[in-house]
């Protein structure tokens, strides 16, 4: 019986903990879901601690935990505490932008935080009894946990296009109910262990169950419109369009990449770069939100003049350089002022390329035009075909700093090089973003450019580039052919009111002119980049800027991240000194995460003996050491694969439910199989897993860039195929250190303990060097967590 | 439908007093405009419940998840269109009504436009009690201008938009001006003006302005 409570609450577990993760993401931000990592881990290792603390103050306690009257208590506790944590996250009123100014706001969010983690505790708990008391049975513990967990990982995914977050958390919720009702839950045998007989309280359990699932029924049925509904943070583009009068949602499309809201309303006014000498009117427009954000507008475009507008766009000025284009590629990631301006061009040959099924769908119903749903980058490497013009557009999140975490493959050196492989001998690259200031994205975009012009041996590519802006966006134009005559965009720029940022051979005087800053800051600082490349001295040059500024590679994707935690002051005071823009920097929240991770975590690792009287600790340095490190090691490895992933499915979601489900079925398989291994081989399987994570280490990326050609389903599998030697040997090390390092009950829930705290940090951790370092090095770190592993068993007798 | 505070030796303190430490001292010196400022009752345009804080260096609410701005920014902004007298200037945003007040005492004419029927009926009847003849109010989307009483010497958006509205651009005069908070509604604004010079235009950043963000309360039904 422990082991199906074990296997129902970890799938109910990861459940809860996705759907989580989606909660935050339509209701916050995405990078706040590292919230969730840190709660979920949290309450895990707190189960191994509470075993831990108990241990020496009641007698017999372990029969009491372990009897199946108390795994049925905390069965209905979890059930409980996951489906009230959830409404209270819903409808608590908590504010982090009001965290610096109102007091009561970290009592909410302590509230959110404790309560959130209850059900991860009684999971948590329940496991590490089944650790705890059954030694010899590690590997089946194991087994049940992990292939739990991975089921969990795929309810989300089958579930979610037909129920909503809220119902759905509520659902997941009563699974691990299920143990109660099962026939062979034998109260005459009223423990894991022992033959001790308890007095059958079946029957109440079974009230109280059932009396749960009819009250969620309730809440499902007469709630699902407000108390278990999850509404999108006010600040998000969504809910500021939704204040317009006569604005509705006409339809909402749930599933596991995002909520996606149709919207209709008579005030959408979509234009972005629009020149001010546009005198007529725009087009009628719907939109699309992606989780309340990231808007898709979709114009009406009832004649072929209703695209006219485009062409006073800043983008558009792109379109004037290639004459009669024949064929025109769009690569859509939101935004939608793209279509028409390749429309406006007069072209029969558009191709859009758009990554989300959903819009996809949405795009090619709307303008009835082929849209190819695949990753820009996929299709790109299957294809040979050339264009005259690519255009990509990507105007990013409504809040700055947001999608600092983003890992995107839009702009990085390869990207680039990959577009101007695909363009025709004319060919002319549109990248159309928002305007920042300090100076950065364009900086960036501009030294990307030429990092892959360089590469492809082009003489001078400063001559291949123009950047050109409005008072708020940005359009960089590449050339295949160098600017010689610069006429045109000199002339479109004047015509417009636009005003030129770089051109070969312009001077100040023809910069700043419309659009005018106390500086031409953009103009001054791409000047001195291209002038740095001139001389060689472009590294330097990214080395004294205050912001992170250095063209992104595959390895290192991550195109909206600018800071410099170096001048992080200076940063402070360049934003208006607003502690809040800070705040919602993806990057500084995950500092925030790990520095309270590590204080949660030395505060469990140390209450045990803190706790405990001297002469029962029971727990060495070498078993810590062990624990830390294999816990460590399999986060690292599964948060290396979720980051390489996302370059072969193009989608963050998609690679982390491939990935866990892959890794968590693959390791309880191991698991399973640990049960077979002597004493004499654990070692040797760790031994093994290194020279796997080496290999890896080396041939992964020119894998994945076959990889990436192939069509879907080979991707799919052989993605998972190559998840298989890694997962089957990363879950050995796990349930062979419990069964023969370990001796003592409570040793093995401080061993779990251990796990969970160096999951949690090696989890936010991976997050911080992919960022700085590049997604490799996570490996790296990998394969130094197991050596270390392997070491401290050498040094210890088994 | 509310009663219209009335003005008392300790509004009219408060107001000297707002004039002085808040906008003089930071560098507005347009003498109509310090002379608007200090004639018109900022506390008849703010909720009752909020009258003591009426010449506070804040913005208040004022319902419908809109805001009265700070006084330093109905100064400014007035200040930047450079009023001289004789012009017609229309308003994007009513809001409360005090902006349109400021604007009717240092202009011609004010038209002002507000979309939120409630706003729109409340600052109308604030307007007509103080006795401001030369506003005209309309409830109606201000995206679209006034058409019929157009060409404006001056054009007033006081809402945070992220781009410049083209209809509204078209009822600017030759040489008129239009200021606006460009940019983000919830991050930052800048507080821009856009100058009409024959058939060409200028925006230049005046300033990082933040208006209060809404928050979710703004969006409760209740």
């Amino acid at each position: 019986m422990i082991l199906t409570a074990v296997f129902l609450l970890s799938l109910s577990a990861l459940s809860f903990e996705i759907l989580l993760v989606r909660v935050f993401s339509i209701s916050q931000w995405n990078h706040l879901s590292f919230m969730v990592i840190s709660i979920t881990l949290f309450g895990f290792a707190a189960g191994g601690t509470f075993l831990n603390i108990i241990d020496t103050r009641k007698k017999n306690w372990e029969k009491h935990l372990s009897s199946f009257e108390n795994i049925h208590i905390f069965t209905i506790l979890f059930t409980l505490s996951a489906i009230i944590s959830f409404i209270v996250l819903n409808r608590i009123p908590l504010d982090y932008f009001r965290l610096p100014l109102e007091p009561i706001q970290a009592l909410y969010l302590l509230t959110v935080y404790l309560l959130l983690a209850l059900p991860f505790f009684f999971t948590g708990l329940v496991v590490s009894i089944a650790y705890a008391f059954m030694p010899e049975k590690t590997g089946f513990v194991y087994f049940a946990s992990m292939a739990g967990s991975a089921s969990g990982a795929i309810i989300p995914v089958m579930l979610l296009p037909f129920i909503c977050e809220g119902k759905l958390i509520i659902l997941s919720a009563l699974i691990p109910l299920a143990v109660i009702f099962l026939k062979n839950s034998n109260y005459t045998q009223g423990h894991i262990l022992t033959r001790r007989i308890f007095h059958p309280k079946r029957r109440y359990f079974r009230i109280v169950s059932l009396c749960i699932v009819i009250i969620a029924g309730i809440l499902i049925v007469k709630g699902g419109n407000t108390i278990v509904k999850v509404k999108p943070s006010p600040y998000k583009k969504l809910s500021q369009t939704l204040l317009f009068p006569h604005t509705r949602v006409t339809e909402t499309i749930n599933s596991i990449r995002g909520r996606f809201e149709n919207i209709e309303s008579p005030h959408l006014r979509f234009a972005p770069g629009l020149s001010l000498k546009y005198k007529g009117m725009l087009p009628d427009q719907t939109t699309t939100f992606r989780d309340g954000d990231n808007p898709l507008f979709l114009y009406q475009l009832k004649s072929k003049n209703d695209a006219q507008f485009s062409r006073f766009t800043l983008p558009y000025t792109g379109y004037l350089l290639a004459v009669h284009p024949k064929h025109i590629l769009v690569i859509q990631h939101g935004g939608g002022s793209a279509i028409p301006c390749a429309l406006a061009s007069g072209t029969v040959n558009i191709t859009i390329v758009e990554q989300h099924p959903q819009i996809a769908n949405r795009v090619q119903q709307h303008y009835k035009l082929p849209v190819i749903n695949q990753n820009p980058r996929t299709f790109l490497a299957r294809s040979d075909r050339r264009y005259d013009i690519i255009h990509i557009e990507n105007w990013g999140t409504s809040l700055p700093g947001s999608a600092a975490l983003t890992q995107d493959y839009f702009f990085t050196i390869e990207s680039f090089t990959q577009y101007f492989q695909h363009l025709s001998n004319n060919g002319i690259l549109i990248v159309s973003r928002l305007l920042l200031l300090p100076p950065s994205d364009a900086i960036r975009l501009w030294a990307t450019a030429h990092e892959s012009l360089r590469s492809l041996e082009i003489k001078n590519p400063e001559k291949h580039i123009a950047v050109l802006r409005n008072w708020n966006t940005f359009t960089m134009i590449v050339s295949v052919q160098p600017f010689n005559d610069t006429n045109v965009l000199q002339d479109v720029s004047r015509n417009l009111n636009f005003d030129l940022v770089y051109l070969p051979k312009i001077s100040k005087k023809n910069v700043n002119r419309f659009n005018i800053f106390d500086a031409p800051y953009h103009y001054i600082e791409i000047k001195r980049l291209a002038e740095a490349y001139r001389l060689g001295t472009e590294k330097t040059y990214f080395e004294n800027y205050p912001m992170d500024v250095f063209p992104q590679t595959d390895n290192r994707p991550f195109p909206y991240r600018f800071l410099k935690w170096s001048r992080l002051k200076a940063l402070y005071k360049m934003t208006g000194s607003r502690f809040y823009s800070l705040f919602m920097s993806g990057e500084i929240v995950v500092s925030v995460v790990l520095i309270e991770a590590l204080g949660i975590s030395i505060l469990l690792l140390i209450l045990p003996f803190i706790t405990t009287l001297k002469e029962n600790r029971k727990f060495y340095f070498s078993h810590m050491l062990y624990f830390l490190a294999v816990g460590s090691g399999f986060m690292f490895i599964e948060l290396f694969f979720i980051k390489e992933y996302i370059f072969v499915f193009g989608d963050p979601v998609i690679s982390l439910t491939v990935v866990i489900t892959g890794l968590l079925v693959f390791s309880a398989f191991g698991g399973y199989w640990s049960q077979r291994i002597s004493a004499k081989n654990f070692p040797i399987a760790i031994a093994a897993l290194i020279v796997i994570l080496m290999c890896m280490f080396f041939i992964f990326n020119p894998i994945m860039n076959s990889v990436i050609q192939l069509n879907q389903f080979l991707r799919y599998t052989l993605s998972l195929l190559l998840l298989i030697p890694p997962g089957f040997l990363m879950g050995l090390p796990f349930p062979l250190g419990m069964r023969y390092i370990l001796n003592l009950p409570a040793q093995r829930a401080y061993a779990w303990t251990i796990n969970g705290c160096a999951s949690v940090l090696a989890s936010i951790v991976s997050a911080q060097i992919a960022l700085g370092l590049g997604i490799s090095v996570i490996m790296i770190l990998a394969i130094s967590a197991y050596f270390l592993a392997f070491i401290t068993l050498c040094f210890k007798k088994v | 439908m509310g009663q219209v505070q009335k003005d008392t030796p300790q509004y009219q303190q408060a107001r000297e007093k707002m004039v002085l430490s808040q906008i003089s001292l930071r560098g507005i010196s347009d003498k109509k405009v310090l002379k608007a400022m200090s004639e018109v009752f900022r506390h008849s345009f703010v909720p009752k419940e909020l009258v003591s804080r009426a010449y506070a260096d804040h913005p208040l609410p004022i319902g419908e998840g809109q805001t009265i701005s700070q006084p330093y920014i109905v100064a400014l902004m007035t200040e930047s269109l450079k009023p001289k007298g004789p012009e017609r200037v229309l308003e994007i945003g009513t809001g409360s009504g005090y902006q349109a007040a400021i604007l009717a005492n240092v202009t011609k004419e004010v038209y002002t436009i507000e979309i939120k029927e409630k706003l729109y009926t409340k600052a109308n009847q604030i307007l007509r009690t103080l006795g401001f003849t030369n506003i005209k109010t309309r409830h109606s989307d201000g995206y679209f201008g006034w058409p019929e009483a157009a060409p404006f010497d001056c054009i007033m958006i006081t809402a945070a938009i992220d781009h410049i509205p083209p209809p509204l651009l078209k009822q600017l005069k030759d040489g008129g001006r239009l200021i606006l908070p460009l940019g983000n509604p919830f991050s930052y604004q800048n507080l821009s003006l856009v100058t009409k010079h024959g058939e060409d235009y200028t925006v230049k950043q005046i300033t990082g302005v933040l208006f209060v963000p809404m928050t979710g309360y703004a969006l409760d039904p209740n």
